[in-house]
C-alpha cells in the first residue's frame, strides 16, 4: 500500500476537539489550572527547600567543614586539628581559601562552660571565633540584635540566654570552663552584644568569644582550633569544592577530614535530594485526579460519536486509526491546556517570587531537620518543576484517552447501518 | 466493466459476479428466543448490476447488506466478493476488503461531520493511499458530474440532505469498488431529491459500470432497479428465480 496522508487523523482529532467548544474549554481550563497549581506548588516547595538549605548551611555551619579526623563523633575538647601540637592556622585558612569556589573560611574552637551573672548561672556552648572571618561564613555578625561581635575579653550571648539570665550589653559575666590541661579556667568578660539567630538551640545556649580569649581560657595555644567552616559560591557544588579543599590542606597537616554539607547535614541533603520525587508526587496527585475527570469527558465525547466511528470503520478505517484519532485528541487537549497553562503560570510564579507571602503572622518560625525556616512562601525559579508538570499534563491527556480509545476501537462497523 | 475486474490485488481471481452468497443465515441471540433475521439466502449479483432489495420492515434487508459488505459475520453460510471468500477473512483483511472493494451508502449520518464534503468524498481514496493531487482531481471531476460543484469546502451540516447523500455516493464509488451497498439511501429524502439521487446512482452504474445493491421501501425506487429482490422473513421470495 502506498504511503498515506496520516495527518488526516490529526486533522480529525483537532476538529473533533473544537466541536464541543465549551466542553473542551472547560476541560482544558481545568487541566491548565492543574498545571499552574502544580508549577506553583513546586516553585514554593523549591523556595522552601532553598530556605532550608541556606539556613541550614549559611547560618552557622558553612557548606564545607574541616576537622581533625577524630573530632567526630565525640567532639572531644582534645580533638583539635593537628593533635595537641595544633597546626599553622593561618596557613590552613590560606590553603582552604586558595581553592576555587571558596568564598570564606573561619576558624573555630569549641568548649563547654558556665555563664554566671551573679544571681543566675547557665550552661553554655562556647564558640571561639574570628569576627572578621565569620562575616563571610556565618550569620553571627548580622544576627547581633544589640551591641556588636566580641573583641578580646568580651563575650556575646544569645537572646534567650540574655532573657533568662537578665544579662545585658556592657555588663560583666564570669565564665567557668574546663581547660585542656585538666584545670578549670575562670575569667571575667564584658558582654559586647546579644545575638538572635532565630534558632532556639543557639539563642539559648551559645556564647561567642574572640578566638584568642577562648584559647587562653581553655589553656590552649594559638595553633589549636577544632574547626574551619568554609563558605562556597554554589551550594550544590560543595562536594567538588570539598575535594579541592582536602587536597589543598593535606600539606598543612595530617589527619584532617574535609566534609561537604551533604555529609555533615545528611538529613538536610536527603531532604533536598527528595525534592524531585516530591515534585513528581505533587504532579501525580494533581493530575492523577484530573485523569478521571478528563477520561470521563472524553468517554462521553466518544460515546456520542459512536456512529461516526462505525461509519469510518465500515468504509475501511482500521481499528488502529480509530484509536489514533482518540489518543491524538487527548494529546492535543493536553497540549492546548499546556499552552494556556504556561501563559498563566509565568505571571503567577513571578508574582510569588517578587512578592513572597509572609505567614509569620499565623505561624512562627519552625525548624526542618535542624534548620530554621521562616514561614514565608516564596517561589523559586526552576525549570524542573514546570518540566515535570508539563510532562504530567501531556501524559494526563494521553492516559485519559486510553479508556475512551479502548471503547472506540470496539465500536462494531455494523453499527453504521443499525441505528437511525 | 471498467473498475470492477481490475485492481483486486488480493485474489486476482477472475469472477463475473460482484458478490455471491451461499446458504446465508444470521441468527441474533436474544431473549426470549433468538431472532432469525436472515434464513438461507442464496444470491448472486453480477458485475454491473443495479439491484434493489425490497421487503417489509424487519424482513432482513439491512442484515443482508451487512453480510454482503462484511460488516457482520453470518451465523452460517458464505460470502464471496469477486471470487474471494470474505467470510474466511480476519478482521484486518476484512477492513481492507471494505476499503478497496466495497462502497457503502447509509440511510443518514453518512458523513464525518468534522470533514468537508471534499474530505469526506476522498476519504476512501486517502485510505487507499492515493496521492492528494489525484484524489482532489478525481473528487472534483465526480462532483462536477453529480451536481456537487462548489460545495467542496462545506461541512456536512451546511449541506442539504440530498447533497449529503450524493457526497456519500461519491465516497462509495470513488475507490472503484466491486460493489456499492446502499441501505435505504433515499429514505430521508423528499421524492424529487430521491429521484435525483437515483439518477446519480444510475448514471454511475451506466457510465462507470459500478455495481449497486440498495434496499428500499419506496415503490418508485424499486421501479428504477434493473432487478428487484423481495425479502420476506429473512428469505428471498420466490428464491428459485435467480437471474444472472
Ligand atoms: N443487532 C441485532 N440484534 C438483534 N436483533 C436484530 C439486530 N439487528 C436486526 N435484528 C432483528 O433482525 C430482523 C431483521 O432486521 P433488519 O434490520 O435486517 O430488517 P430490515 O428489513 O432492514 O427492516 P427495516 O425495513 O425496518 O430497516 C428484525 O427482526 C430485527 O429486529
Ligand atoms: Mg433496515
Amino acid at each position: 500500500m502506498a504511503r498515506r496522508d496520516n495527518d488526516i487523523w490529526w486533522r480529525i482529532a483537532w476538529r473533533n476537539l473544537w466541536r464541543n467548544r465549551r466542553r473542551t474549554i472547560i476541560t482544558a481550563s481545568a487541566l491548565s489550572f492543574g498545571f499552574v497549581a502544580a508549577v506553583l506548588m513546586m516553585a514554593l516547595m523549591d523556595g522552601m527547600l532553598e530556605e532550608v538549605v541556606s539556613n541550614g548551611t549559611r547560618v552557622i555551619t558553612g557548606q564545607v567543614q574541616i576537622h581533625a579526623d577524630d573530632y567526630r563523633p565525640d567532639q572531644s575538647l582534645h580533638a583539635t586539628m593537628g593533635g595537641r601540637e595544633g597546626l599553622d592556622v593561618a596557613g590552613l585558612l590560606a590553603a582552604a581559601e586558595s581553592v576555587e569556589g571558596v568564598t570564606g573560611a573561619a576558624p573555630r574552637l569549641y568548649g563547654g562552660g558556665l555563664v554566671s551573672s551573679g544571681e543566675e548561672t547557665v550552661g553554655a556552648v562556647l564558640v571561639g571565633m574570628d569576627p572578621g572571618r565569620e562575616e563571610g561564613v556565618s550569620r553571627f555578625g548580622s544576627a547581633m540584635r544589640e551591641g556588636r561581635m566580641p573583641g578580646p575579653g568580651e563575650i556575646a550571648i544569645g537572646a534567650t540566654m540574655a532573657e533568662t539570665t537578665g544579662i545585658g550589653p556592657g555588663e560583666e559575666v564570669v565564665l567557668v570552663a574546663s581547660a585542656a590541661d585538666g584545670s578549670t579556667g575562670n575569667e571575667l568578660y564584658t558582654v559586647s552584644g546579644i545575638f538572635q539567630l532565630g534558632l532556639g538551640g543557639f539563642d539559648n545556649s551559645y556564647a561567642l568569644l574572640d578566638l584568642g580569649s577562648l584559647q587562653d581560657l581553655m589553656a590552649m595555644d594559638r595553633a589549636r582550633i577544632h574547626e574551619v567552616a568554609i563558605a562556597v559560591e554554589h551550594t550544590d557544588a560543595a562536594d567538588e569544592v570539598a575535594e579541592g579543599v582536602a587536597a589543598a590542606v593535606a600539606g598543612v597537616s595530617e589527619g584532617l577530614l574535609v566534609e561537604p554539607w551533604s555529609v555533615f547535614h545528611e538529613q538536610l541533603y536527603f531532604m533536598i535530594s527528595m525534592a524531585g520525587a516530591m515534585n513528581a508526587m505533587i504532579a501525580m496527585l494533581i493530575f492523577g485526579m484530573a485523569i478521571f475527570g478528563v477520561a470521563n469527558t472524553m468517554l462521553l465525547a466518544t460515546f456520542e460519536r459512536r456512529r461516526e466511528f462505525a461509519v469510518a470503520r465500515a468504509v475501511g478505517t482500521s481499528a488502529r486509526d480509530i484509536g489514533r484519532i482518540v489518543v491524538y485528541e487527548g494529546l492535543l487537549l493536553g497540549l492546548v491546556a499546556l499552552a494556556a497553562g504556561a501563559v498563566l503560570a509565568v505571571p503567577v510564579v513571578v508574582y510569588f517570587h517578587e512578592f513572597p507571602v509572609d505567614l509569620s503572622g499565623f505561624v512562627g518560625t519552625y525548624s526542618v531537620v535542624g534548620s530554621a525556616v521562616r514561614p514565608v512562601l516564596s517561589a523559586e525559579y526552576s525549570w524542573d518543576g514546570p518540566l515535570v508538570a508539563a510532562v504530567a499534563l501531556v501524559f494526563t491527556g494521553i492516559l485519559s484517552a486510553l479508556f475512551p480509545m479502548w471503547r472506540a476501537v470496539r465500536v462494531p462497523p455494523a453499527d453504521a447501518l443499525a441505528g437511525r | 466493466m471498467q473498475g470492477n475486474s481490475e485492481s483486486n490485488g488480493a485474489s486476482g481471481a477472475a469472477a463475473d459476479y460482484a458478490v455471491r452468497t451461499e446458504e446465508l443465515w444470521k441468527i441474533y441471540p436474544q431473549d426470549p428466543r433468538p431472532v432469525e433475521a436472515v434464513r438461507g439466502v442464496d444470491l448472486t449479483v453480477a458485475s454491473g448490476e443495479f439491484v434493489a432489495m425490497a421487503g417489509p420492515s424487519g424482513s432482513g434487508k439491512t442484515t443482508v447488506l451487512n453480510l454482503l459488505g462484511g460488516l457482520t459475520r453470518p451465523t452460517r453460510g458464505r460470502v464471496w466478493i469477486e471470487g474471494r471468500e470474505i467470510t474466511a477473512l480476519g478482521d484486518r483483511e476484512l477492513a481492507a476488503v471494505r476499503m478497496n472493494r466495497i462502497g457503502f451508502v447509509f440511510q443518514s449520518y453518512n458523513l464525518l461531520p468534522v470533514l468537508t464534503a471534499l474530505e469526506n468524498a476522498e476519504f476512501t481514496l486517502l485510505l487507499q493511499g492515493v496521492a492528494a493531487s489525484e484524489r482532489h482531481e478525481r473528487v472534483r471531476g465526480l462532483f462536477k458530474e453529480i451536481g456537487l460543484e462548489g460545495v467542496e469546502d462545506r461541512f456536512p451540516p451546511k449541506l442539504s440532505g440530498g447533497q449529503q447523500q450524493r457526497v456519500a455516493v461519491a465516497r462509495a464509488v470513488l475507490g472503484n469498488p466491486a460493489l456499492v451497498l446502499a441501505d435505504e439511501p433515499t429514505a430521508n429524502l423528499d421524492s424529487v431529491t430521491a429521484e435525483a439521487l437515483l439518477d446519480v446512482m444510475e448514471k454511475l452504474n451506466r457510465t462507470k459500470g459500478t455495481t449497486f445493491v440498495f434496499s428500499t421501501h419506496d415503490p418508485r425506487v424499486m421501479e428504477r432497479a434493473g432487478r428487484l429482490i423481495r425479502l420476506v422473513d429473512g428469505r428471498i421470495e420466490g428464491a428459485a428465480v435467480e437471474s444472472g
